[in-house]
């Protein structure tokens, strides 16, 4: 049998990802996120894991080194990816949305908006007809309000909690997000068979 | 911005000996093959107007390469040889000898918008059978690309095959209107399954409808088509019948188990108004290459007839062939400037029975040890000794 290599995301999906593929009967070693290894084989399987940063995970599947993967919704829209979406896996459910200090208006002429997600971003001040400026940040995306950087930011909201801790309200609802299953393109027809099972698997 | 000293446009690439070696392996095998099929050899510019080719290509107009000449017209690098050579045919020239069957090896040019590191010119091979609107110059391209494949010793090739006529008729066949038809083919270009059953839950209201909708997307037999196909539509029919004798013939020539029939597969080129191809290959992440007829683009040159082809990346074929050891025995002649005549005589000499020689004169040469590391042989007519 040949080996599929699955590129996971670590962090918080990985465990829920983990789970669901145990609960779909999937004969795979007990723990695997508390080893430092990035690469975990489950040979009763023939599964190859590679483990990533969450941002990464479309860009192993994009180039065909993972032959699927499991990605967040976020990603995928930020990157545009050549991948094949399979399966919405309905896990790590938020949303993206616009917050900023309550009470406060945008600047009329160009406001700044902080942001992990530039693209996201940019496409929906675009598609209302605003003009922004677009500041990347890689993280503590709360503060930019905070201290002045920027009026708005766009950022993942899963309970609310980190806003509210920040004094930050929530102003328009952007995309639902959950983790999908995707795949290379290429893999998806060179291993169709062992994927449709994986996805058919899954979907129960 | 200041340009450092070794810097290149962004996506273009220097191509070392060892790659250009490979490359000119690949075409000469390739050429050689397509020479077998009938085919004749072609090459069309490198600039071409944008009005004309640019426009008709089916690639983004963000990913072409625009220049101005002299008079002030818009002219593009050529972005894709499929076009230029549909030119070519419908021009005065060789419209009399329709059939006609076309190759190219050629380099073209597209604009990368990600990731500065991928190529922004590729070469591509591939053909064109331009005034043929059967089914069997469908057949004889795909052997034909399959044949290359085989040439360049690219194991495990596997090959999709849909349909985009067909599959428009079959969704015109649900009575969809064409705005959602033309949503739902966009969610098939990019196989995103998510996307395209969300869409058919929020927008079909028929039960049955819905689960019919959902399935196109998991076909992979050819005999799967036919729950979708409406055997009282003589259009639907008679092109189904079509697709079916295509199968007999690959099926014929060993490729059943290579081939997977996924009427879901199309193609974000418009031009394509029949059967389309794509191509993939252990070894490389991306497509090898694709194909499908493309009598819309004929049109577009004001000629009615049937065209259909395909291409294939040299760069991806480069990753899925297998890697070659061969090292061809190369000579070196040191000499010095009394033995100048004679070394050259030497050379000489050695050429003719075939070798191949490389002629250095040795004070030239500043480290002579790593030098003659390079080579299989060393002869020394420079008063050394041969070490």
């Amino acid at each position: 049998m040949d080996k599929l290599t699955i590129a996971m995301p670590k962090g918080r999906i990985f465990e829920e990802a983990y789970e669901l593929l145990v609960k779909a009967g999937f004969d795979l070693p007990e723990e695997l996120d508390d080893s430092r290894k990035l690469i975990v084989e489950a040979p009763n399987e023939g599964f190859r894991f590679i483990l990533s940063k969450p941002m990464d995970v479309p860009v192993y599947v994009e180039h065909g080194v993972a032959d699927i993967g499991i990605a967040g919704k976020d990603v995928l829209l930020e990157q545009a990816r050549d991948i094949h979406e399979l399966l919405d896996l309905e896990i790590s459910r938020c949303y993206i949305a616009t917050a900023g200090l309550p009470d406060t208006a945008m600047d009329e002429m160009t406001p700044r908006i902080a942001t992990k997600y530039p693209d996201i971003a940019s496409q929906f001040f675009r598609s209302r007809g605003e003009q922004v400026e677009i500041i990347e940040l890689n993280g503590s995306i709360e503060l930019a309000p905070m201290i002045g950087l920027a009026e708005r930011i766009v950022d993942i909201v899963s309970t609310g909690k980190t806003l509210k801790e920040n004094g930050l309200v929530e102003y328009d609802k952007i995309v639902d997000i959950t983790s999908r299953l995707i795949a290379n393109p290429v893999s998806y027809r060179l291993k169709q068979k062992r994927i449709d099972e994986i996805v058919e698997r899954l979907r129960k | 911005m200041t340009i450092q000293m070794f810097e290149k446009p962004l996506g273009m690439r220097d191509d070392f000996p060892s790659i250009v070696k490979r490359k000119s392996k690949l075409s000469k095998v390739g050429i050689k093959i397509m020479e077998q099929f009938g085919y004749e050899m072609l090459q069309t510019p490198s600039l071409e107007y944008y009005e004309t080719i640019g426009k008709i290509s089916a690639i983004a107009d963000n990913q072409l390469f625009k220049l101005l000449d002299n008079q002030g017209q818009t002219l593009v690098l050529r972005p894709d040889m499929t076009s230029p050579i549909a030119r070519v045919a419908a021009s005065k020239l060789l419209k009399e000898k329709m059939p006609v069957r076309l190759g190219y090896y050629s380099n073209v040019f597209r604009a990368q918008l990600r990731e500065g590191g991928r190529p922004a010119e590729f070469e591509q091979i591939g053909v064109e059978l331009i005034g043929d609107e059967s089914l069997y110059a469908d057949a004889e391209v795909i052997l034909l690309a399959t044949e290359i494949l085989r040439g360049l010793k690219v194991e495990s090739g596997r090959i999709v095959i849909g349909h985009t006529q067909l599959l428009q008729e079959v969704l015109r066949g649900y009575g969809l209107d064409a705005a959602l038809a033309e949503k739902l083919r966009a969610e098939m270009v990019a196989k995103n399954k998510v996307a395209y059953e969300n869409m058919v839950d929020t927008l079909v209201d028929d039960a049955e409808t819905k689960s019919s909708l959902k399935m196109i997307m998991n076909t992979t037999r050819l005999e799967d088509w036919e729950q979708w196909i409406d055997q009282t539509d003589p259009v639907q029919r008679s092109l189904y019948e079509d697709i079916r004798k295509l199968k007999t013939i690959l099926d014929r020539n060993g490729l059943a188990d290579f081939v997977t029939y996924d009427l879901s597969f199309t193609s974000h080129m418009t031009y394509y108004t029949g059967m389309v191809f794509e191509i993939y290959g252990e070894g490389s992440g991306f497509p090898l290459g694709n194909g499908g007829r493309y009598d819309g683009l004929m049109k577009q040159f004001g000629l009615h007839v049937g065209a259909t082809g395909f291409s294939l990346r040299v760069d991806r074929l480069l990753e899925a062939m297998p890697a070659e050891q061969e090292n061809p025995e190369q000579t070196l002649i040191l000499y010095n400037e009394k033995n100048e005549e004679n070394a050259h005589k030497e050379a000489e000499k050695l050429r003719t029975a075939g070798t191949r020689v490389t002629l250095q004169f040795a004070p030239a040469v500043k480290a002579q040890e790593e030098f003659s590391s390079l080579f299989s042989k060393v002869i020394r007519m420079d008063g050394e000794n041969n070490g």
